[in-house]
């Protein structure tokens, strides 16, 4: 497969020097890439690093700016690599360090930047740490761990993983003792409280800091401490804790971002962002996306106005990061269970599409692979605030396969080609991780990237547009957000101001063609240019400024400024004349004089 | 009064009127009209207020509130406004409907801020709440009975055309509810009302209300609902993903609470034992009337007597209260927050004494409920006949009634829709008057309500 070649120069696409643009996540589009499943280059089955360096291409063509790779680290892979077995360590069937060096040096050359999953809650049982700790409870490790005789402590802390686990402790019969673990019972939380831990972990984050990459993103942080009587999430400590790790990379790392993964309200995730933005520089916004699966399938825009209004503002120096899909399941967390049924009932009518508290699908699948909602999921997740996370295949419209088992589904090899193994990888297909998806329509031999590289109407084609256009408006990363009211309930529309730079995004979220009259008066006077044709439509005035959508259509207006500016009637002006004709209606006795009481030098006559 | 030059005017008034959608004397020959009007504003442009008394031939008589906007030079862009021109010593002044012109809409702001007293014309601001002063007033396009302007995103003043001594149940029941702090209404910002000259009741001019920015109405929300239903041909009601239940039923919960809250702070009072036997009587009256007009009722009168006469004979513990009067889901804003009840007039064609009287509760939910029915209908108006469709109407109104039911009742603990004689037969006194309408002015939409008084006076 030819891989595309990148519109800019290399010379134009390198980094910016360190330090000189430490906002740059604010106007960043971000794509989750699972090493294992990106590229297969030495032909084990298994995606690598080295595979993904020859494909970085491609991501620099499609307009990433910086690629999110979830856990690569050793590991005994019983949670996709979520459960690290050596913090800075590779897992070797990827590659190594020298490996990941030269990936990153190969992504900065295309001005991409990579920030990596850390799990700072808990280590995989089969951690070195953990050894020693269940063996040797009076040495080193001793105290790296949360445990306890019995398991009747921290009882107000709910079970996350509802499926498997029945208890936060598990008994460890090495130890006779048991052990606290918020995940599964194979992933023991670490002790936080143990200042040695604090240390150990806040090295690890050097190690990679230190290798140049630009950022974490840290997994499951509301749970690092316990306290009793609490439901041991979000404490202040925590926070304490992240705020540490934020001081070390200020100090020394510049334009490095932390991004935090809690997965609460978004009252609640504000406080990762710490008070004066000395935290988290960004967090996922959970609730955005179930509910713009809600308004959608609903045919009105109040579950997603809902949410928007309920969302705090955050630190000047902070975002949101804001996705339609990742690696987990579609959460429903923090969705209400009223909520959580009607999307179940809605999104996913086989029982095998629900995992924990959530719907383990892909996009298209998702949306039935119709197009106009493709593309209007993607419009709503490009234009809403907050970066948007693209997930690896959405981009082609890639399936999911419900028959593997826990979240593997969404997880299957990248499809690059209609040929065999779908280009992924040459070794012979009973080899793949993961066996590729071969359905009739989201398969690899018609859901491609190099057939949908030839087809300028492709999905693909079309997002790699949409990124350019959200690239040459600022707005779009840094703007402030304002919903613009109608009375037509299907239709959300809102306005991104940061300065100059005015948009205006327009969106159907009915399956039927639908007016709108929007309350423009604001910009009167400006002029709608819609953003992917350039074609300017009819100058805003006083009166409803009315647009017919199609179907799931949407448009992105650019708002130019009048050039000239309205001239304004000057008062002298105007008194003489309005004298003049109130006199001569009296004189007509059309009106009759009447008395202002309690008068004032003002009123009436403004 | 001065009484010659003023002929010009009311020339005007004649030709002009009658072609206002807010006239409801349309069809009524007139016998006579008189005009008084003042100064409201001397600005750029002029503005005057005028009250224009209409006679009519069958001895009926009205008063309607007319403000003029006043230039020496027609104004291209108000040419859809102009009402016409008046002359004097050979100069003509050009009159403009003054709430489209929005140069002049300040002034009512202005002087509601400050209270002021303008010839018969007094502005009281509400105790809270922030008048948007310096904006100007945009018409809303939806006019009907009443003229309204919104001043930017935060004000809508709304401009009571015809005029009735007495104090305006919309500003009544708003200001009293302001006390309430209830989450389901806008709260008013202030009100105008207009001395009568002969010494009687000031009439309510108009009402300042706070606007509530980027709502839709619950008709635009449920008819959505209903249209994705009929999409789904082979799906039921509960399983679209249009459903609207979770919204009904946050309607129902809105509408028990602001019930409760004007039980507080209006009068009420017990039912007294006749008071069954008058509503059972006035409610047949009413289809003895509405027979002559649709002859189609005669068919199911006999069932409406009997559902009448079980009110008749109702022991129901009612306690009688102010209520909305006329609520349906055209009368109601989703917004981002929840559910906003507007409009809290009555039934516009009703004498106002009427509107004022205490009623229950139970007559909104039959409105609401008969407004379900109609969301469930209309996309069936002019449709051939389609019994799939049919039956999933049928099928979206039971769910949606039982929803907004169940919501109700888990706000009030009183469960509205029971086994209530007096529910029933107020649905089918509205669907009665609704035929009334329908045959008057929509008449292929008077199968909605026939097919409901089928259904209500068939149920045992
Ligand atoms: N406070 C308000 N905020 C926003 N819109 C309003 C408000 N009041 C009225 N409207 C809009 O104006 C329309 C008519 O209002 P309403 O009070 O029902 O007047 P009318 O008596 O003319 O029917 C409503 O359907 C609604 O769309
Ligand atoms: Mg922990």
């Amino acid at each position: 497969m030819t891989v595309p070649v990148p519109d800019s120069p290399a010379a134009h696409s390198a980094l910016p020097p360190p330090g000189s643009d430490p906002e740059w996540y604010k106007r960043a589009v971000f794509y989750e890439v699972l090493v294992r499943g990106f590229a297969d280059s030495n032909a084990d089955g298994v995606g690598d690093l080295r595979g993904m360096i020859d494909k970085l291409d491609y991501l620099q063509w499609l307009g990433v700016d910086c690629l999110w790779l979830p856990p690569f680290f050793a590991s005994p892979l019983r949670d996709g690599g979520y459960d690290v077995s050596d913090y800075t360590a590779v897992l070797p069937e990827f590659g190594n360090i020298e490996d990941f060096h030269e990936f990153l040096d190969e992504a900065h050359a295309r001005g991409m930047r990579v920030i990596i999953d850390f799990v700072m809650n808990h280590t995989s049982d089969q951690h070195p740490w953990f050894q020693a700790s269940r063996s040797d409870p009076e040495g080193p490790y001793g105290d790296f761990y949360v445990w306890a005789d019995d398991d009747t402590g921290y009882a107000d802390a709910r079970i996350i993983f509802v499926d498997t686990e029945s208890s936060n402790w598990t008994f460890d019969p090495v130890r006779k003792q048991y052990f606290w673990h918020r995940f599964f019972s194979h992933q023991p939380d670490l002790n936080f409280e143990n200042p040695k831990v604090r240390e150990a972990i806040i090295d690890a984050l050097r190690f990679w800091l230190d290798l140049g990459i630009d950022g974490f993103r840290l997994d499951a942080v509301p749970y690092l401490f316990e306290e009793e009587g609490t439901n041991c999430e979000n404490l202040p400590r925590t926070h304490e804790f992240l705020k540490e790790v934020r001081k070390v990379v200020d100090t020394n790392y510049p334009d490095v971002v932390l991004l935090c993964e809690a997965n609460q309200w978004p009252a609640d995730v504000v406080e990762y962002f710490g008070e004066n933005g000395d935290e988290c520089q960004m967090a996922f916004h959970f609730p955005v996306m179930p509910r713009l699966f809600m308004a959608v399938r609903r045919e009105q825009r109040f579950p997603i106005s809902e949410i928007m209004a309920q969302t705090p503002d955050i630190p000047d120096n902070c975002q949101w990061g804001v996705f339609l899909r990742n690696h987990d399941e579609l959460t429903l967390e923090m969705v209400s269970d009223e909520e959580r049924d009607y999307m179940w009932g809605e999104y996913a009518k086989d029982p095998r599409m629900k995992a924990n508290i959530g719907i383990r699908r892909r996009l298209a699948p998702l949306l039935d692979n119709d197009v106009n909602t493709l593309e209007l999921f993607n419009a709503l997740l490009l234009s809403l605030p907050g970066s948007p996370v693209l997930y690896y295949g959405d981009e082609i419209g890639m399936g999911d396969n419900i028959w593997l088992g826990d979240r593997d589904g969404v997880r299957t090899p990248m499809q690059w080609t209609p040929d065999r193994n779908g280009g992924f990888s040459t070794a012979d297909p009973q080899r793949m991780y993961l066996p590729l998806n071969a359905d009739p329509v989201y398969g690899y031999q018609v859901t491609n990237v190099e057939s949908q590289l030839r087809n300028t109407n492709s999905l693909l084609q079309w997002l790699r547009r949409m990124i350019q256009v959200r690239g040459q408006h600022p707005t779009f990363g840094l703007g402030s957000y304002a919903e613009i009211g109608s009375r037509n309930p299907t239709v959300l529309s809102f306005v991104r101001e940061f300065g100059d730079d005015v948009v205006l995004c327009v969106n159907n979220l009915s399956r039927f063609p639908q007016p709108v009259e929007l309350d423009l008066r604001r910009f009167e006077g400006y002029t709608p240019i819609e953003l992917t044709g350039r074609v300017e439509f009819p100058q805003i005035g006083v009166l409803p400024y009315m647009l017919t959508l199609a179907g799931h259509g949407f448009y992105w207006f650019e708002l130019s400024k009048p050039t000239e500016p309205v001239v304004e009637e000057t008062e002298d002006w105007a008194s003489a004349t309005s004298s003049a004709v109130a006199d001569s209606l009296l004189a007509a006795g059309v009106v009759s004089d009447t008395e202002e009481t309690p008068t004032d030098e003002s009123g009436g006559t403004r | 009064m001065t009484a010659e030059p003023r002929t010009a005017l009311t020339d005007l008034f004649r030709e002009w009127i009658p072609q206002q959608r807010w006239f409801g004397g349309k069809g009524r020959e007139w016998a006579g009209v008189t005009e008084d009007g003042f100064f409201l504003d001397r600005g750029n442009p002029v503005l005057s207020v005028h009250r224009v008394r209409i006679e009519y031939t069958d001895g009926g008589r009205d008063t309607y509130l007319v403000p003029l906007s006043w230039r020496d030079q027609h104004a291209e862009e108000l040419e859809s406004a102009l009402v016409g021109a008046v002359s004097n010593e050979g100069r003509e002044t050009y009159a403009y409907d003054a709430m489209r012109d929005r140069e002049s809409t300040a002034p009512w702001l202005i002087h509601l801020a400050q209270g002021s007293s303008i010839g018969p014309m007094r502005f009281s601001p509400a105790d809270e709440g922030h008048i948007p002063e310096g904006l100007p007033g945009d018409i809303v396009s939806t006019e009907q009975s009443n003229t309204s302007l919104v001043y930017g995103q935060e004000a809508i003043l709304k401009l009571f055309r015809r005029l009735e001594p007495g104090l305006n149940p919309d500003v009544e029941i708003h200001r009293a509810l302001r006390a309430t702090d209830n989450e389901h209404i806008a709260p008013l910002l202030g009100h105008v009302e207009i001395d009568d000259a002969a010494g009687g009741e000031p009439a309510t001019v108009a009402m300042l209300q706070t606007f509530v920015p980027n709502a839709s109405d619950g008709w635009r929300l449920a008819t959505a609902s209903v249209r994705d239903l009929y999409a789904e041909g082979d799906l039921h009601a509960d399983e679209v993903g249009g459903d609207f239940a979770a919204d009904s039923r946050r309607l129902g919960a809105a509408t028990a609470s602001v019930h409760a809250d004007m039980a507080q702070v209006l009068p009420t009072e017990e039912a007294a034992h006749d008071w069954f036997a008058t509503v059972a009587r006035q409610m047949s009256e009413r289809l003895d009337a509405a027979i002559e007009i649709v002859p189609q009722l005669a068919e199911y009168a006999e069932g409406l007597r009997a559902v009448y006469a079980a009110v008749a004979e109702s022991d129901e513990q009612v306690v009688r209260q102010r209520v909305h009067g006329d609520l349906h889901l055209g009368q109601v804003l989703r917004t981002a927050t929840g559910w906003i009840i507007l409009d809290f007039e009555g039934e516009p064609a009703r004498p106002l004494v009427d509107r004022r009287e205490l009623d229950t509760p139970l007559r909104d939910v039959a409105g609401m409920l008969r407004s379900f029915d109609y969301a469930a209908r209309h996309l069936l108006v002019e449709q051939p006949e389609d019994s799939q469709r049919e039956y999933r109407a049928q099928e979206w109104a039971a769910r949606n009634r039982a929803a907004f039911c169940a919501g109700y009742s888990e706000a009030s603990g009183l469960d509205p829709c029971g086994e209530s004689p007096l529910l029933r037969a107020f649905e089918a006194d509205k669907a009665v008057y609704e035929c009334v309408y329908e045959a008057r002015n929509r008449p292929h939409w008077l199968m909605i309500p026939l097919q409901s008084l089928s259904r209500i006076t068939d149920r045992d």
